[in-house]
């Protein structure tokens, strides 16, 4: 799981250059004002080329943090999300 | 290049400070990771600068070319797609595919192709533009089956492939040939219909990368390499010549061996585009020449030098015909079909390509001339290129001749040189910064430009631009050496000055200067030197015009440069 978080944090940190890599785990949509319609696009796509899998659009609004993107990705990894 | 990858390159590029890279990206759709990964290529070719890519504006093609020639920027990239020719052809409106439709839709393609083709032309006039057509596979738009191309697609064809053909003959427009991009992005992996959708950007990660990587070479494309040097058994022709004789070796159908000759007929078509071609073989000199000789090859003698036929290691030839050609190792591409020669080539002359022949597959063989190709291949090629070998083949011959003893003043005299200087910047010489960016040995200061900067300098109206060209009785060498500079009054500042290594020892650069001075009535000229690793032959020049040690900002008076100027005797 700690590899899931350090290449998510690799998305995060080519997603916002402007944020140091200590505050990504917190960046949530609310928090960081730099996070729009584009670099949400940029981010799911980093995400999806990065982790090989397809994110089904119904989930993509609810990826609105660091820690939601993450915990979705352990379940993936852990047998498929629920 | 992964979209993550292409994010670190350019999260770790340089900062403020560096020199911005400004490019232009045009297209009608959002322009997301195609913008990304352009970015991150052009940022991995230029790691000094820092690249920003400014776009267009969403949805309108035809707007966003309109902008670029206000925005100064050093390239523009232009990226068609079947909606911006007609929104039908689109996946993002429905507005009919009828059958009654379609001669419509031609119809407003055309109009929109002669749009685009003005607007294109327009923008290539304020900097070089690269340009591709549609990429992605028609929409299912007409009533004809997949497999069959209807008389609707095939005219729609005709009007892009028209529009391409006719940019294309503008020097500063290079259209992306798609059977680079084909051979990398297979047309059934191309369209992204989600992100189409959902995003309005309607290409897959992978056909993205491919096509960021090649229109990144197309905007600013790497310097040509300038010379080749080949082997000849089992190379320029198949067969061991020393065994078999000249009329055994072959390069034919008949004999299995045709691939020889298509390699032949490539060597003899880059030597007329001015790349330099060079024979590197161990061999008994009378039977290898006798194979040259033959009526029937393609590459005939005159269109190579030097020729190094004996017996010693191939490196050593290679060093004689470096020196002949005096251009660096890493400008030359040696081709040969031995492993161990390659190897020995290399580790003498560590920065030389080295390309392997391949012995029995035509199918590599033909691969290696596509690689040849793309290493040599140039946007046009001009009446320097043609001059090249022969002004370097008799600058050698002399040399011979004389034993290199001969006393200089007198070859100088009866040379009867002619030197015409010309300032004109308006249109500026595509060889002046052709000269400019490829000249390493006599260059002031190892400045380079892309054309988009070249065009920016020029355009300031204090800038002057000098070419000259060079001719004696033994022939003409062409436009040799560029010098740029500014103008005050009295005073110039020289930015940049560079010369071909064919033109050394003529005493060109010291006319150069007293043009530079009677033509502006110039009382000093300010350098801008800069010592390069390979600039030595300028340093010493450098010393010798300001009868001291060049260093930055150096200053010569019009009474230092008369006193220093050795006799000239260029004829007007």
């Amino acid at each position: 799981m700690a590899d899931i978080r350090e290449r998510l944090i690799r998305c995060f940190a080519g997603t916002f250059p402007e944020v140091s890599e200590a505050e990504l785990p917190a960046a949530s949509i609310a928090t960081l004002g730099i996070w729009d319609s584009l670099r949400s696009i940029t981010l799911m796509t980093v995400i999806e080329q990065e982790f090989g899998v397809e994110i089904p659009e119904e989930e993509l609004e609810q990826f609105v943090s660091f820690a939601l993107i993450e915990d979705y990705l352990e379940r993936e990894a852990g047998g498929g999300a629920s | 290049m992964k979209l993550l990858e292409a994010l670190e390159v350019l999260r770790n590029a340089p900062m403020v400070e560096a020199e911005a890279l400004p490019v232009c990206l045009v297209c009608g759709f959002t322009p997301l990771h195609l913008q990304t990964l352009i970015a991150a290529h052009l940022q991995q070719r230029f790691p000094h600068r820092r690249v920003r890519i400014e776009t267009g504006l969403y949805g309108d093609c035809l707007a966003g070319l309109k902008r670029v020639p206000a925005l100064q920027r050093e390239a523009s990239i232009v990226v068609l797609e079947w909606a911006d020719l007609d929104p039908r052809l689109g996946l993002r409106r429905l507005s009919g595919w009828s059958p009654a439709d379609l001669p419509d839709i031609l119809n407003t393609v055309a109009m929109r192709a002669a749009l685009l083709e003005e607007g294109i032309r327009c923008a290539a006039e304020a900097a070089p533009v690269a340009l591709t057509l549609p990429t992605l596979p028609l929409p299912p738009v007409s009533y004809t089956p997949g497999w069959q191309a209807g008389a609707f697609e095939l005219s729609l064809q005709e009007i892009l492939f028209k529009l391409g053909a006719t940019l294309a003959q503008r020097p500063s427009v290079r259209v992306l040939e798609h059977q680079a991009l084909d051979a990398r992005s297979p047309l059934r992996e191309r369209l992204d219909v989600k992100s189409t959708l959902s995003a309005d950007f309607p290409y897959t990660l992978a056909h993205t990368d491919v096509l960021a990587e090649l229109l990144a070479q197309a905007a600013l494309p790497p310097m040509p390499l300038k010379g080749i040097i080949t082997d000849l058994d089992n190379t320029l022709w198949s067969g061991i010549i020393g065994e078999v004789g000249a009329d055994g070796v072959s390069w034919d159908l008949d004999h299995r061996s045709q691939i020889h000759g298509l390699y032949q007929q490539l060597l003899r078509s880059l030597a007329d585009a001015g790349i330099l071609i060079a024979i590197a073989s161990k061999n008994a000199p009378e039977f290898a020449t006798e194979g040259l000789k033959r009526a029937d090859i393609l590459l005939p003698l005159d269109k190579v030098f030097p020729i190094e036929i004996q017996w010693g290691l191939k490196s050593e030839a290679v060093t004689r015909i470096l020196k002949a050609w005096n251009i660096g190792a890493d400008s030359v591409v040696f081709v040969d079909d031995s492993p161990t020669e390659l190897a020995e080539v290399q580790a003498t002359h560590p920065g030389i390509h080295t390309l392997r022949f391949p012995h029995g597959s035509d199918q590599q063989a033909y691969e290696l001339l596509e690689q040849l190709r793309t290493r040599f291949g140039k946007s046009a090629v001009s009446q320097e290129d043609a001059l090249r070998l022969e002004s370097i083949r008799s600058a050698y011959q002399r040399t011979s001749d004389s034993g290199g003893e001969s006393n200089p003043e007198d070859f100088l005299k009866q040379s009867e040189p002619v030197l015409t200087v010309a300032f004109h910047k308006d249109p500026p010489d595509p060889r002046a910064l052709e000269l400019v960016n490829k000249t390493n040995q006599f260059n002031l200061n190892g400045k380079r430009y892309t054309e988009g900067q070249w065009q920016t300098y020029l355009n300031q109206p204090e800038t002057e631009l000098m070419v000259a060209s060079y001719e004696d009785k033994y022939g003409a060498l062409g436009k040799i050496a560029v010098l740029t500079g500014r103008r005050d009054g009295a005073r110039f500042v020289v930015d940049s000055w560079v010369m071909s290594c064919r033109a050394f020892s003529r005493r060109i650069e010291f006319r150069c200067l007293q043009a530079l001075f009677d033509t502006f009535g110039l009382e000093e000229i300010r350098f801008d030197y800069a010592a390069t690793e390979r600039n030595g032959p300028l340093q010493d020049c450098m010393r010798e015009i300001l009868g001291a040690v060049p260093e930055a900002n150096s200053i010569l008076t019009r009474e230092a440069f008369l006193r220093n100027c050795p006799p000239l005797y260029f004829r007007e």
